[in-house]
């Protein structure tokens, strides 16, 4: 019989404070914007910004993946996880890392805090990957998406390793060349090996399941693989070793490939569907995958240069950065967190009722109202950032930056909703 | 021939009762999504056997679903074994769901 997931998926407790974490992040990165406006102005290496930048990636982004995958991986390997012991563990690893760099960050003095902060956060990388990889390992079947998640959890090894390096290289220089360098090649690390391998590897998996569609084109899945994979390779050895333009240009061309690959195979499972109507979560999820062309088109632009001058390029650079975290990745985010939280909650609260009570649906347990309005205020949130940001207003950047605090208290209103639910059962006759 | 008329009835009356076994996710009900292949009511070994599917395998709510098919049959009939064999052959697809599960599905 195939296997049968919800036997094998973690506690809940071992996946839920990954949400919390995750939701309370969101709302501190949208209040951290406010406060500080001007930090989206100028050049990206600033304290406040690469402070706010962490608690996206991290406190948002990242921990909001280790919850979701401990949940989805049992799913989409056909394997337990490894140990819910060590995933707890790492969480408070995690999380207490996260508070130490972002202070780290936002004060910037450099020293052994610092280096201390960035071990914590590199500390629990290690054993979330460790994790991740002996559950993979353990895996009766090791398909595309299943590889890809490996990859994706190698990928973040050294995203935080060339991280941890930086920190060190601001009190002991270690690296030669100019560590921009070193700082490209780590938020690229970060973006395409990690947060897009991991989001390639999932949705791939959990988007036609959503939808309903079978019999789709499994090679656009490979090519998407090779060609990211090969793409960020060239990047980052030419970034840090070679620096041969033409090199850039060649990978460039095959993040494009990939990404066109992978977005034609969830356009075929949007076009196969047999749910015609698509929920908010998942309305989100698309808003996220169509967003990927802008800072496809940013990042040309960071890239080429073409003919602007440096004040824009650096603007153009913010952006770019901007609309892959507060864009794609986030909205996938916020989708998804409705596609998955409410089930993790329903099925811990319900799943002994079940059969013998009428129970709610799990998306009767958050407000579809709030949903609504958290949607249409995000998109507005994230035009007007951006907006902003490219033409250096500070009053456009915090309107915006308002419009992404209300959405995310609309999203931690809906999240606390379902993790406070009581159980409301009607026992069958 | 009542043996065969009984063993009818009742799996016409387990056809109905599985109208109540919704998946969490979609919202529709297992018969009207087309998932359910085969209902055997056997009166002499006491068991009720359903020969069902899933609309894409490896569904994280599977087992809840199955587990719903079989307390919801145990409900009714106390003193049989609700016994649900999950089969991929043949493959689920759209055509086996019934007019109200493509109505609710907009499909």
């Amino acid at each position: 019989m195939q296997s049968l997931n919800t036997t094998s998926a973690p506690h809940s407790s071992v996946v839920i404070p990954h949400y919390i974490f995750a939701a309370l992040s969101f709302f501190i990165l949208a209040f951290l914007i406010i406060i500080s406006n001007n930090s989206l102005i100028g050049h990206y290496f600033q304290p406040k910004l690469l402070a706010i930048t962490h608690v996206a990636t991290l406190g948002w982004g990242t921990m909001t993946i280790f919850g979701a995958l401990y949940q989805l991986l049992p799913v989409i390997s056909s394997s337990s996880l490894f140990s819910e012991k060590l995933a707890k563990t790492t969480f408070y690893v995690f999380g207490l890392g996260i508070i130490l760099l972002v202070i780290s960050f936002w004060k910037f003095s450099t020293g052994s805090f610092f280096i201390v902060s960035a071990s914590v956060v590199f500390t629990a990388f290690l054993l979330f990957s460790t994790n991740i990889l002996l559950t993979i390992q353990k895996s009766p079947k090791k398909d595309i998406e299943t590889i890809s998640i490996a990859i994706s959890a190698i990928w973040l090894i050294l995203t935080g390793l060339l991280g941890l390096l930086l920190v060190i290289n601001f009190t002991y220089p270690i690296f030669k060349q100019s560590h921009f360098l070193f700082l490209t090649t780590h938020a690229h690390l970060g973006i395409i090996g990690w947060f897009l391998f991991l989001i390639m590897g999932a949705s791939a998996k959990l988007v036609p399941m959503f939808l309903i569609s079978h019999q789709l084109n499994r090679k656009k899945l490979h090519l998407a693989f090779y060609s990211v994979n090969l793409s960020l390779i060239l990047f980052s050895l030419n970034w840090m070793i070679f620096h041969i333009e033409i090199v850039n240009y060649i990978a460039f061309v095959f993040i494009l490939v990939g990404i066109i690959s992978f977005i034609t195979y969830l356009y075929e499972s949007y076009k196969k569907r047999v749910r015609k109507v698509l929920d908010i979560g998942m309305k989100h999820t698309a808003v996220a995958f169509i967003a990927v062309i802008l800072p496809l088109i940013l990042g040309f632009i960071s890239i080429y240069k073409l003919n602007f001058n440096t004040t824009t390029l650096l603007q153009i650079i913010i952006a770019y950065g901007f609309t892959v975290l507060l864009g794609t990745i986030s909205s996938l985010i916020l989708g998804q967190t409705y596609k998955t939280l409410p089930f993790i909650v329903w099925l811990a609260k319900y799943q002994k009722f079940v059969g013998k009570a009428k129970t709610p649906l799990p998306k009767e347990i958050y407000s579809e109202k709030i949903l609504v309005v958290q949607y249409i205020v995000y998109l507005i949130a994230v035009i007007v950032l951006t907006i902003g940001i490219l033409l250096s207003s500070k009053l456009t950047i915090t309107t915006g930056a308002v419009f992404l605090l209300v959405t995310a208290i609309l999203f931690n209103i809906n999240v606390f909703k379902i993790l406070l639910h009581k159980p409301k059962i009607e026992i069958k006759a | 021939m009542e043996e065969f008329n009984e063993k009818l009835k009742n799996e016409g009356i387990i056809y109905n009762l599985l109208k109540n076994v919704i998946d969490p996710e979609v919202g529709v009900n297992i018969v009207d999504m087309g998932l359910v292949y085969e209902i055997d009511y056997a009166e002499s070994e006491k068991t009720i056997h359903i020969k069902m599917t899933l609309s894409s395998p490896g569904c994280p709510l599977g087992d809840v679903i199955i587990q719903d098919v079989k307390a919801t049959i145990a409900g009714t009939y106390k003193n049989f074994e609700p016994i649900v064999e999950l089969v991929w052959e043949p493959t689920w697809s759209p055509d086996m769901m019934t007019k109200e599960g493509k109505e609710a599905l907009g499909y």
